[in-house]
């Protein structure tokens, strides 16, 4: 009798993921909690987070698909309640129904796959669905790959089914909201992992297409949003659509060269994804907890009413700034090594492969890049509207450096932006193996030399990228700049106001507002984002007028053409129901009466 | 050695570039039957603008003082890359083509947040356009890069250096990547570096609270920028190898063309400029998605092997 | 025996659906219940079962003294008009009932060998007590009259299991004893509830509550 864990390499991946972004985060609410709410609150809030962490943990070291599943369900409720944790708020408790309705379903898929797994093997053992996974007839295999796509899908916010995404995660503390974005939704990435290619051994090409074009879609619908958003942990959120994209362009990939025959190639790309995933654990954790040092800080997260945090907040800043640079995939931070790892796991893909599958490579390549171009305009808007210029609002002005517990846990995660960016070779190490175990791949033709590597059977030119000496370069390179600036000479700086045309009050009135700056983008992307506005002139008289309304909104495409048909029909029928319930007991007792009569009648059929 | 001959080109990339900058400047001009100024006229800029003093916004933060060097860093890591003087060497091993995105990308992102800094209107402005063109421009160079690579197997920026052939495919890359410098330089029909009208400026509106030295150090990064992206067309398109030393009259003549070949991309780019009007930015998307379905045009034809 | 226990209890329950006020509901309740005792005592008596003597004397002082007392309380702290409300008049209700005993003893007939006359009339009255208690329940307007039903349904649920399969295990008995007080005492308290907040127990009014 196999034990009721598993601690291979993945299994313990993604414990340390969970740990190197609960660890601050806890650290971190320490500080946030404080001044908040009761005692009580505070205490159930701590216990809940450690159920929670502990739940996550349970999900991805069980090694049966009953405890998966126990697991997963105290992870989807205890999550629930962190989000309703502020339930004097209306959003809070609207947000949480979503989810928890949203989580339901998708778990609902799960146990459908589940069922079906477990009636093949003859136990709910991984072991045994994996053996019977070989010899199961195709069509049940599609069928359980389909359920555990929307399973899983849902619980990570795949497009279209990301709907609860950016309501719960901003409405939860932002401890939480690091937790959930950056932890929980990997471990539906987990579940990918675990149950398409670990088990059943992901042999079908279109499982692989359908996941990457998915995920595509994902990853533009996610920054698409994020740009239009100006609620900062909202925004947030909508980019943990985009990075599960991302990470799934990965995981898509490998079970695609899996079912053509490329081990390596799917190795690599598993990496890539597992890499990106660590990264977004990472610097989608620092993020939310900077968005939760701002909202501390000033009570708002409306960047409209934010601005020069720079100089109230600067370590914050700092923070946010690496963050905001990761997720952008600059050099040399860790988005961007990741980011790369999946852009090259398309082309050396597409090296190997033939005819339309090439083009469809290059397609999805493409589409990465333009996410990443829009990711980066985005986070120039979050950071520059919050952090630079002068504040647009009072509570801005006010706004203080957060607390010691606070910045501890931003430090932490802004360290780790760097150190996964410089140590590319030493983490890729790592996790070949962990690749390796769930793609069933020896990694030994995977060959990393000293900063750069190549992946030995695939590319005789090799192909190098060493962030370390990136980095060196670059600071090299900047220094040399700053010893030319400093030269001998007339280089005296004289501060004074910003040109102002001759106008003399130039204030945070005049600064580009967010809205302003995402116009060419709503602009470009009318077609999807269906914009529309309101304008209105109050006047004094015909010839003053005194001041102007402008309101510009986003059609939510998603809401409006996907869900709410399908709610409007639920709701139909439940009124149409409605006029069989009058309210009369006796009518109810009635109904009962007729009810057991009927179903005597159709027992005695049967008799 | 290598190291030294990368520092070496990099030493050319900074003496040159302005001066390609004044030459298309200059050809423009001669073309619209104007005088235009001088050659050398960056170079002229680049000195007045280094001995002068410097205003800094007293909203400005730390970000807009630090954003000329990272800047011009990310300017010239990205010129390391490129196969000018090199075709092989520790620069190489910094990254592929693929890492020229991200290390662009790095000097962008810092511009535009200082051009956000000063509070100033325009900067705001200038800011959100050049994100704007900027995300439309990536596709088009992924795309680019993809069928380049198709091509060779690899995207190791090293492996073009040598003589190859010239197929249909590399010169619609080319004509991709062209409409993509375009953007990238600020030039018409996209931007117009001449002017500093708050209507039509993108690049300018971005720099426009910089003075001094920091000016001079972002004008620098901005010509050496221009040059790599040159010298990767001029690679592509008009592949050249190693020069032979020893022979004085071979080398004489791969001097030649090797100057030649950015002198002829360098007078279309001025062609291009001085013939079409400034966009609208919004026509800016249609724009890039004619280069995108150029570099996808190239793809196909990379993929059928022509 | 059995014949007059089964008479009695059917003459109870003819008496309670023609009944218009409640106390007369509440005093054939009582007479219904202390012929099941009756019946059980009996039983208890030719069997020499313990058990049996428990549960009836459990039926005795529950159901013929607690249960009716509860009730009787219940009608006068409410000081409501003791009508009952009727939905079909009680000539029609009678026509109905005799209705509802036919179809029982088909029923029954269906159910149990025809041979055994007496477990056949037996099944046809436990079947006829059930019926005529969601009778109650549905054609009664006041919540009363629900709660009544419901007993009635045990009742008749009682004597099925007493009577035809020799009684149900022990504790189950027990429990269901206790569930019934319990509910009764429940029910009893919302009902004075219902009264306090809407001046009445008519349920048919209730459904105004309704969204």
């Amino acid at each position: 009798m196999p034990g009721l864990f598993l601690f291979d390499p993945l299994s313990i991946f993604f414990i340390f993921v969970i740990a190197i972004v609960s660890l601050p985060s806890a650290v971190y609410s320490v500080g946030y909690l404080k001044g908040g709410g009761s005692r009580f609150a505070t205490t159930l809030s701590w216990i809940l987070l450690c159920l929670f962490v502990a739940s996550m943990g349970l999900v991805v070291t069980v090694n049966n698909v009953i405890a998966f599943l126990v697991a997963w369900e105290i992870m989807s409720l205890v999550s629930y309640f962190l989000v309703i944790a502020d339930a004097k708020h209306e959003r809070s408790v609207q947000a949480g129904t979503i989810y928890i309705i949203m989580t339901h379903i998708g778990t609902a898929f799960l146990v459908a796959a589940f069922m079906i797994m477990a009636k093949y093997a003859g136990s709910f053992n991984f072991a045994a669905i994996k053996s019977a996974c070989l010899v199961m007839p195709p069509q049940i295999k599609n069928i359980i790959f389909l359920l555990l796509l929307v399973g899983f899908g849902t619980k990570a916010g795949i497009v279209p089914l990301h709907i609860w995404l950016p309501y719960a995660h901003p409405q939860a503390p932002s401890h939480i909201s690091s937790i959930m974005s950056g932890v929980m939704i990997k471990t539906a990435i987990y579940g990918i992992i675990r149950f398409v290619i670990y088990l059943l051994s992901a042999d079908t090409a279109w499982w692989g297409i359908l996941i990457l074009i998915l995920a595509i879609i994902s990853c533009l619908v996610g920054v698409i949003y994020a740009l239009m958003e100006h609620d900062l942990k909202r925004l947030l959120a909508y980019h943990s659509v985009e990075n599960i994209g991302i990470i799934l362009l990965g995981v898509g990939l490998s079970m695609f060269f899996l079912s053509i025959h490329l081990p390596y190639l799917a190795v690599f790309s598993l990496i890539a994804g597992l890499y990106h995933l660590v990264n977004h654990a990472i610097f989608k954790g620092l993020l939310f907890l900077c968005a939760g040092s701002v909202y501390k800080a000033t009570g708002t997260r409306d960047i409209e009413k934010l601005g020069g945090l720079i100089k109230k907040m600067p370590q914050t800043a700092v923070c946010f700034l690496l963050g905001a640079m990761a997720i952008s995939a600059l050099p040399p931070l860790n988005g961007f090594v990741s980011e790369w790892l999946t852009l090259q796991a398309f082309f050396l893909g597409a090296f190997k492969v033939t005819g339309v599958s090439r083009l469809f490579l290059g397609v999805c390549a493409a589409l990465l890049a333009l996410t990443g171009g829009l990711a980066a305009a985005c986070f120039v808007k979050a950071f520059g509207i919050t952090f630079l210029a002068q504040s647009r609002s009072r509570h801005a002005e006010e706004a203080k450096e957060v607390s010691l517990s606070m910045k501890v846990g931003m430090y932490f995660l802004s360290f780790l932006t760097v150190a996964f960016g410089l140590a590319a070779v030493p983490v890729m190490r790592l996790l070949a193996k962990v690749a390796g175990t769930a793609t069933d791949v020896d990694t030994k033709g995977v060959i990393f030399s000293l900063n750069n590597f190549i992946v030995n059977p695939l590319a005789e030119k090799g192909i190098y990228l060493s962030p370390l000496w990136l980095a060196l370069v670059l600071l090299i390179l900047g220094a040399i700049a700053f010893a030319l600036f400093l030269l001998p000479g007339r280089r005296k700086a004289v501060s004074y106001s910003t040109w102002d045309c001759g106008y003399y009050q130039l204030d945070a009135r005049n600064e580009y507002t967010a809205t302003a700056f995402s116009k060419p983008f709503r602009i470009a992307f009318s077609f999807f984002l269906l914009p529309y506005r309101r304008t209105q002139k109050i006047r004094e008289s015909f010839y003053h007028v005194k001041s102007f309304v402008y309101e510009t909104h986003t059609t939510p495409v998603f809401r409006k053409y996907g869900y709410a048909p399908v709610l409007a029909l639920v709701f139909g029928i439940a009124k149409s129901m409605r006029r069989i319930q009058p309210g009369s007991i006796h009518l109810y007792l009635s109904y009962i009466f007729v009810t057991v009569i009927l179903l005597i009648l159709f027992m005695g059929r049967f008799h | 050695m290598d190291i030294l001959i990368t520092i070496a080109q990099l030493i050319v990339f900074i003496v040159v570039s302005p001066f390609i900058s004044g030459l298309i400047s200059k050809i423009k001009n001669n073309i619209r039957m104007r005088k235009g100024q001088s050659i050398f006229q960056p170079y002229y800029n680049f000195f007045k603008l280094f001995a002068k003093g410097e205003v800094v916004s007293q909203t400005a933060s730390w970000i807009f003082k630090v954003t000329p060097f990272v800047v011009i860093a990310s300017s010239l890591a990205a010129a390391s890359l490129v196969p000018a003087l090199i075709t092989s060497g520790p620069s190489f091993f910094l990254g592929d083509f693929l890492a020229l995105i991200f290390i662009l990308a790095l000097g962008r992102f810092f511009m535009a947040l200082a051009a956000l800094d000063t509070g100033s209107a325009f900067g705001g402005m200038g800011s959100s356009r050049e994100m704007f063109i900027s995300s439309l421009v990536e596709p088009a160079v992924c795309l680019v890069i993809f069928a380049v690579s198709l091509q060779f197997g690899t995207t190791n920026i090293a492996s073009f250096s040598h003589i190859h052939m010239v197929s249909i495919s590399s010169l619609a890359a080319v004509a991709a990547l062209f409409f993509v410098v375009i953007a990238e330089t600020s030039r018409i029909p996209v931007d117009n570096q001449e002017t500093h009208l708050e209507l039509t400026m993108v690049h300018e509106a971005m720099v426009l609270e910089y003075s001094g030295r920091s000016l001079a150090l972002i004008e620098l990064a901005s010509y050496i920028k221009q040059m790599m992206w040159f010298f990767l067309i001029a690679q592509i398109i008009f592949p050249i190898a190693l020069p032979i030393f020893g022979n004085g009259g071979q080398f004489f003549y791969w001097f030649l063309w090797y100057l030649a070949r950015i002198l002829i991309i360098a007078i279309a780019m001025a062609v291009v400029e001085a013939s079409v009007a400034k966009m609208r930015l919004f026509r800016v998307a249609d724009f890039l998605g004619f280069a995108v379905v150029l570099a996808m045009v190239a793809t196909v034809c990379a993929i059928l092997g022509v | 025996m059995q014949g007059i226990v089964l008479f009695g209890v059917l003459a109870c329950t003819y008496l309670m659906v023609i009944a218009k006020r409640m106390p007369a509901l509440i005093r054939n309740f009582r007479y219904q219940s202390f012929f099941l005792f009756l019946a059980t005592f009996v039983t208890a008596f030719q069997e020499r079962q313990i058990d049996l003597y428990i549960i009836a004397g459990l039926l005795f002082v529950l159901k013929v003294i607690a249960i009716p007392y509860v009730l009787y309380r219940v009608i006068k702290r409410t000081k409501v008009n003791e009508d009952l409300g009727l939905f079909v008049n009680a000539q029609l209700s009678l026509l109905s009932a005799l209705g509802l005993t036919y179809l029982s003893w088909i029923l029954a007939r269906h159910l149990v060998a025809p041979v055994d006359r007496v477990e056949v009339s037996t099944f046809t009255v436990a079947l006829f007590m059930v019926s005529t208690g969601i009778f109650l329940m549905i054609l009664r307007m006041t919540a009363l009259a629900q709660i009544i039903g419901l007993l009635v349904m045990e009742n008749g649920l009682f004597l099925l299991a007493s009577m035809v399969s020799g009684g149900m295990p022990f504790f189950v008995e027990i429990a269901i004893f206790f569930d019934v007080f319990v509910s009764v005492v429940i029910m009893g308290f919302f009902l004075y509830r219902i009264n306090k907040l809407f001046t009445h127990i008519d349920v048919n009014k209730l459904s105004r509550l309704k969204g």
